[in-house]
């Protein structure tokens, strides 16, 4: 039986600010990766540049600490070199959303078999705060010190209509409901999207924890049903007032991997790559 | 007369089928027992502009393209006038009477003989136009004196999958051009092709010897995204992807690809991705990510002339020292330089081992010029050829590990590698400076620990396998250095000059990193007439080996057209060299 101290990586401290959300989000993915009854040396954490993109260091799993906005790509490399991995990539909102929004929703359209949690804190952590891809319009930051003018990426309705098939929405302040939503996202197969409202406790003064406990509402308390796209992406739209929290679509489709026949076999990884007969390859050029 | 030594050209609007009409010449020279190389020369785009398919047949080995044309087949007018001042004395220019029109084109000169063929009015009896191609290679057997049934069989081998009717329909075009030419004999031709009896070969561009290297080396993994002129290359492992068992992805653009392959190579799969300067440009931050976090990988970049979109699809040597330093910081890294397509088979294998031995990204330099022309050679050779892994551990070395170090301080620099999946090697490979555990560390006796650890894996890999290769007279005091595609050229050029007597010596350089400095040094010290050729402005290698060995070559002689070195230049350049002694 796998057990939460199994994940623990307990020989270096936590570099993250006292009160950060991020601390939650780890909590809830080792509890996740513990109720899905997974063993640290067959997950691979991909994170990359932020301060979410530390999260590998802190939790014994193996971990590719990748560039910044890379995360999703290195962990698509991982899936397909090895498929029996499981392959968790993680990152913050600048990194999925802005510099890396290429691989992020290329990776829904493919549907690999992988769960991708962001750090969702409307702000650009690490590098002391400059405004973010989800940050609201208005928001004054050091690099928009008159406020936003643009809208802000909205992850949720991305991902549904890039073809992600699990698309969820978590708040570090509610640990367990985060940790059912990424166990749900890792037991998924395809493409999951865990989008996690995560206050900034230095940097985002606007969007805190109080800000988040009074807006949010949990979407299986109302009834609803994540399985209809179109509603789904309806749902996707509502912020100001109230933020829905839970699955907003779930569909099951056939993943990137479940579609190569080199990999019925096994992984790549397992393939013999000794004296490999290339014969076949040269006649042709006879 | 004059047998089994000759020069074909084809040329034509882009999309009229030259490219197809110059392989199948090639194919037929291979089936005939010839040695061949051949070039082909377009602008970057898909309709219009103008083609060319130049090969070179020869009864002995052949290394590049030399002498005048001696058969022209020209789809449009422009052809003709373009190239009719490269004949061959007496040579013969094909054209199709139906497009080209007799008051469009003058020849000025007398000993050019014009053929007309009704080609396409032949490819519309045969079934339509795309079998204009096969009408014009019956004319063209025909005027080499080769018997039809040569091309006849090449025709089934070709179309055999297309089925009965398509084999049909090429033999039928090809039959008519055949007989056209045959029936019109009015002069007897100087050239002829004569089969003979030959080892087996290989007819390919260096692209394709990439791929076959790679494959053999245990590629799993291809992630890429298309640029002239290393698309091929990606279509080629599309292709076999499947029966060879390996995931080839197009991905979004050039940085997935490189962290694609990061991501499998530190997950224990061979990956590789390919590109041309634009796309190795984004790829270098990435390419650091492999070198801090000692990942093991292959970039192959068919250099393009550059800077920015530059001529996509013309060829030049500029990117050498840029490969050598793309990416922030240092870290080691494998730069290789084949010369042709035997050594890129060569190559591309001993370079996926020296990858993962040294655990650091390698990369293949080749250009467009021989990625993309087609050479015969011979079939390549696979004993010795051993894959090596390095201090990959394996799950059973892995099993009674007790506080594994990733990145451990050793002798070599070589710490052992896990890989995710293996019990008691969890570790975080990291794109930080990080400790012998993979652990992020700021920490400045580590950081030097660390910088020197990885600086010093290099001298692991077997110095034989970097050395340049020397050819020519050993005794000579005339040494002229080349690297990667120049090699060809050069050779050629050493066999023209031989006719004269005159023997110099050469040196091909294969490998900008790891460097061979002590024998590049001795070779370069013991001539007293040096001279480099390669294909930039500003004689990169030149300046890596005064750096790497103090020495200066006195000579440079650079070419940045976007064309390839000739043969005759090249001699020229030599021959003025030992005439005026000095020169700048
Ligand atoms: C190519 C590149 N550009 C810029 C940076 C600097 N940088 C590091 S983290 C970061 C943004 C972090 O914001 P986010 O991704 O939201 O993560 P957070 O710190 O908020 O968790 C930036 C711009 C970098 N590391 N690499
Ligand atoms: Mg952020």
């Amino acid at each position: 039986m796998v057990s939460v101290k199994d994940y623990a990586q307990d020989s270096h401290t936590i570099t993250w600010c006292p009160g950060c959300g991020d601390f939650s989000i780890l909590a809830s993915l080792k509890k996740a990766l513990v109720d899905a009854k997974l063993e640290p040396h067959n997950v691979v954490i991909a994170s990359g540049i932020g301060c979410s993109g530390k999260l590998p260091h802190f939790i014994r799993a193996y971990g590719f600490e990748s560039l910044h906005g890379r995360a999703v790509a290195a962990a698509s490399g991982i899936k397909l070199a090895n498929h029996e991995l499981n392959v968790i990539a993680v990152g913050g909102d600048g990194d999925g959303y802005g510099i890396g929004t290429n691989h992020f929703v290329h990776a829904c359209r493919r549907n690999y078999d992988m769960a991708y949690v962001v750090h969702n804190n409307q702000i650009y952590g690490l590098t002391t705060g400059q405004t973010s891809p989800t940050s609201e319009q208005g928001f004054k930051t050091k690099s928009t010190p008159e406020g936003v003018l643009e809208v802000p990426v909205n992850p949720i309705a991305l991902a549904i209509t890039m073809g992600a098939t699990y698309v969820a929405r978590g708040f570090s302040g509610d640990l367990v409901h985060l940790a059912k939503l990424i166990q749900g996202g890792i037991e998924h197969k395809g493409f999951a999207l865990i989008d996690v409202m995560q206050p900034c406790v230095v940097w985002n003064r606007v969007n805190t924890f109080e800000y988040f406990r009074k807006k949010t509402y949990k979407l299986e308390d109302e009834g609803y049903e994540p399985f209809d796209k179109l509603k789904a992406y309806e749902r996707a739209w509502e912020w100001k007032e109230r933020i829905p929290l839970g699955v907003f679509y779930k569909a099951d489709a056939p993943t990137y991997e479940n579609g190569l026949p080199q990999l019925q076999s096994g992984p790549l990884v397992k393939k013999p790559i000794e004296n490999i007969d290339i014969e076949n390859l040269l006649s042709k050029y006879e | 007369m004059r047998i089994n030594n000759m020069t074909f050209k084809a040329g034509g609007e882009a999309g009229a089928g030259i490219a197809t009409i110059g392989s199948m010449f090639c194919k037929l020279a291979q089936r005939s027992g010839l040695w061949a190389f051949a070039e082909n020369d377009y602008p970057s785009l898909i309709r219009g502009g103008h083609n060319t398919f130049t090969a070179r047949v020869s009864d002995e080995k052949i290394w590049a393209l030399h002498g005048k044309i001696d058969l022209l087949v020209a789809l449009n007018a422009r052809a003709v006038m373009e190239h009719a001042d490269e004949m061959s004395q007496r040579g013969v220019i094909i054209y199709d009477a139906n497009k080209v029109k007799k008051e469009d084109i003058s020849v000025k000169r007398a000993d050019v003989r014009l053929f007309d063929v009704p080609l396409s009015q032949f490819a519309r009896e045969a079934g339509g136009e795309i079998f204009l191609n096969q009408a014009a290679m019956g004319a063209v057997v025909a005027v080499l004196g080769m018997q039809i049934e040569r091309l006849y069989d090449l025709i089934e081998k070709t179309f055999a999958t297309k089925g009965d009717e398509v084999v049909e329909k090429n033999r039928v075009a090809a039959k008519m051009g055949y007989e056209h030419v045959k029936a019109a004999k009015k002069q007897e031709f100087e050239i002829k092709i004569e089969p003979k009896r030959a080892g087996k070969t290989l007819l390919l561009n260096s692209n394709d010897a990439v791929c076959i290297g790679a494959v053999k080396a245990g590629l799993r993994l291809v992630a890429e995204y298309p640029m002239s002129p290393s698309s091929s290359v990606l279509h080629w492992m599309a292709e076999h992807a499947v029966r060879q068992e390996i995931v080839v992805k197009h991905t979004e653009d050039e940085i997935a690809a490189i962290n694609y392959i990061l991501g499998a190579g530190f997950a224990g799969v061979r990956a590789m991705t390919a590109t041309s300067g634009g796309g190795f440009s984004l790829m270098c931050e990435a390419l650091g990510n492999g070198g801090i976090a000692e990942i093991p990988c292959v970039i192959l970049n068919v250099q393009r002339a550059g800077p920015s979109t530059g001529l996509p699809t013309y060829t030049e040597q500029a990117d050498l020292r840029f490969a050598l330093h793309a990416s922030q910081g240092e870290f080691p890294r494998i730069v290789c330089m084949p010369g042709d397509a035997q050594e890129a088979f060569a190559e591309t294998f001993n370079v996926f081992n020296m990858a993962e031995l040294a655990q650091t990204p390698a990369i293949i330099l080749l250009d467009k010029y021989i990625g993309e022309s087609m050479q015969i050679v011979e079939r390549f050779k696979e004993t010795g050829m051993k894959v090596k892994r390095g201090k990959l551990q394996t799950d059973e070395q892995m099993e009674n590990a007790d506080k594994f170090l990733r990145h451990q301080i050793t002798k070599n620099g070589i710490s052992p590698r896990c890989i995710p999946g293996q019990k008691n090697g969890i570790y975080v490979c990291s794109s930080y400076e990080h400790d012998e555990t993979g652990y992020t560390s700021e920490d400045a006796q580590n950081r030097i620990a660390q910088i020197d650890k990885r600086a010093k894996k290099l001298n692991a890999i077997n110095p034989n396998t970097y050395q340049p290769a020397f050819f020519g007279n050993s005794k000579s005091t005339f040494l002229l250095v080349s690297w990667g595609s120049t090699k060809g050229v050069v050779l050629e050029a050493m066999k023209e000059l031989q006719k004269e007597n005159i023997n110099i010596r050469f040196m091909h350089i294969k490998y900008a990193s790891p460097f061979a400095a002590d024998t590049i040094k001795q070779a370069l010290q013991a001539a007293s007439k040096t001279l480099i050729c390669e294909g930039n402005s500003e004689g990169q290698m030149r300046g890596l080996i005064r750096e790497k060995t103090g020495v200066l070559i006195e000579n440079a002689y650079l070419k940045y057209d976007g064309r390839p070195f000739t043969v005759e230049g090249m001699v020229e350049k030599i021959k003025s060299l030992m005439q005026k002694g000095e020169e700048k």
